[in-house]
């Protein structure tokens, strides 16, 4: 996996708790809008295992990280 | 539209119902004072999202900012001992805010991540069929006594590194750690032999797990200490949290789940023809429907509006999960045990920055337990109609639920 490699970030809004772990740990790419849930603002925020690292730690897996070109996907 | 609404709620009929109560507060006055306890009673869906993910304007130190006295009352030469438990919760990381609640997460989180709780699911499987053994042989069982109350302990026992042979002792520790939740006016002796006890058995693996490290919860809390982030007595406190928080709750799901499929036999046919594949939406609706967790306090950091009323600073607010879980506005048909509904977005957990750490365990746990229960007991029956409730207005616990299944 190389860092250039570009990302699709989502973070679905019917599981999304507003937990807000993934803005600690990924502050670039994920941030908290007025309803108090995550959204993906800019999937070349962070670094890839940040990103991932993210996603992981989403207690409701509520973040979905695909390559944006070929479409695989990464996490979950 | 006046209603009264009976300020007791502790009473026999709250505590066995709490649905007919809350459910009335819900409808007529959602944001209730109630002048016995000094508190706001908050029951709505929508409120309690909205309040649990504004964490700036409710605070979850509950014991650092709350000088009122515990509710219901102790026995006043017990006193002393809450000022021990006090100071004992309030360096729980769940009693904390942001800076310092985040920062105390992020050391936990990595161990409790959806995947990680999910490898545990094989030795959750093993535990439970080794209760059931037991049970099968014995030909009746108390769900509460020998299936709920064991099966969590035996799961964050190994979570903690203790060995076999010293996994009654914590068992004993954990029973009297339960007390937290009740109304008992002496609760509070049990309550903290149960963390004088945990902090004596767990400070000497602090000790090791600092030198020699594992992949065990203790090693966690040990490099978080190392780290800076937890002080000694924190490590202690937090480790029998786990111990705390992991066990009272899991035996709610399991009982009151177990109870929700004795009472409603049309979705236990159901849950019996397909139980792998049902098993997740059933769990997730006995979390909805009957859940462990009934109510869970903060403390207004500021002013706050809430439907016209004025939550003053420092004013005790209580959201209840058992009443948010049966919202009309949130989910239709609210009443029905409905181990099919999707969408099924209930608050069991809470919201926000403090949403249950362990809830994917739980999860397992539920699982696996409603699945082998189909699988194994097909005629499960209660063997009795007079099921108590504990006296408590933090959770849903039964006293115990003796089942047969011939």
């Amino acid at each position: 996996m190389t860092e250039t490699r570009k990302l699709r970030v989502r973070v679905d809004p019917q599981v999304c708790v507003g937990n807000a772990m993934c803005e600690a740990i990924a502050a670039n790419t994920f941030r908290i809008n007025d309803n108090r849930q995550s959204e993906a603002v800019n999937p070349d925020g962070d670094s890839i295992d940040n990103i991932l690292e993210a996603a992981e730690n989403c207690p409701v897996s509520a973040i979905v990280v695909e390559d944006a070109e070929t479409g695989e996907r990464l996490f979950p | 539209m006046v209603t009264q609404i009976q300020g007791d709620m502790f009473t026999r009929e709250v505590i066995a119902d709490p649905y007919a109560y809350y459910g009335k507060l819900r409808d007529h006055d959602p944001v209730h004072w109630n002048e016995a306890y000094e508190l706001w009673v908050v029951t709505r869906y929508d409120d309690l999202v909205w309040l649990t993910r504004h964490h700036e304007l409710f605070s979850s130190a509950v014991f650092r900012n709350d000088p009122r006295g515990p509710y219901p009352a102790i026995d006043e030469s017990d006193l002393g001992l809450y000022e021990y438990v006090k100071n004992y919760q309030a360096d729980q990381f769940i009693q904390h805010d942001r800076p310092e609640h985040l920062e105390m997460r992020r050391v936990l989180h990595s161990y409790f991540t959806p995947k990680s709780m999910e490898s545990w699911r094989p030795f959750v499987q093993a535990a439970v069929k080794e209760l059931l053994d037991a049970a099968e042989a014995k030909g009746e069982i108390d769900v509460m006594r020998d299936l709920a109350t064991p099966l969590p302990v035996l799961v964050i026992a190994q979570m903690m590194g203790v060995p076999a042979e010293e996994r009654p002792y914590v068992r004993e520790l954990a029973e009297k750690l339960l007390y937290i939740g009740r109304g008992e006016g002496d609760r509070m002796k049990p309550l903290t032999e149960g963390m004088r006890g945990m902090i004596e058995y767990v400070e000497p693996m602090v000790e090791r797990r600092l030198v020699d490290p594992g992949d065990d919860f203790i090693s966690v809390l040990a490099h978080g200490e190392k780290k800076g982030v937890f002080t000694r007595h924190e490590v202690l406190v937090n480790a029998s949290l786990l111990l705390l928080a992991g066990h009272e709750t899991t035996i709610n799901l399991i009982c009151n789940g177990t109870l929700s499929f004795i009472r409603n036999p049309d979705q236990w046919a159901l849950l019996k023809q397909d139980p792998a594949g049902l098993a997740k939406s059933a769990t997730e609706e006995c979390l909805r429907y009957d859940s462990p967790v009934k109510s869970i306090q903060r403390i207004a950091s500021q002013d706050v509006e809430m439907r016209g009323k004025t939550l003053r600073k420092d004013d005790r607010v209580r959201w209840f999960i058992s009443s948010a879980n049966r919202d009309p506005d949130a989910f239709p048909h609210p009443e029905a045990f409905d181990i099919t509904r999707h969408p099924n977005q209930h608050v069991a957990f809470g919201s926000g920055t403090h949403h249950c750490l362990g809830a994917t365990l739980a999860r397992v746990e539920g699982q696996e337990v409603f699945k082998a229960l189909a699988e194994r007991f097909p005629n499960l029956q209660a063997k009795t109609k007079d099921l108590e409730y504990q006296p408590s207005i933090t959770f849903r616990s039964l006293k115990s639920l003796p089942v047969t299944w011939h």
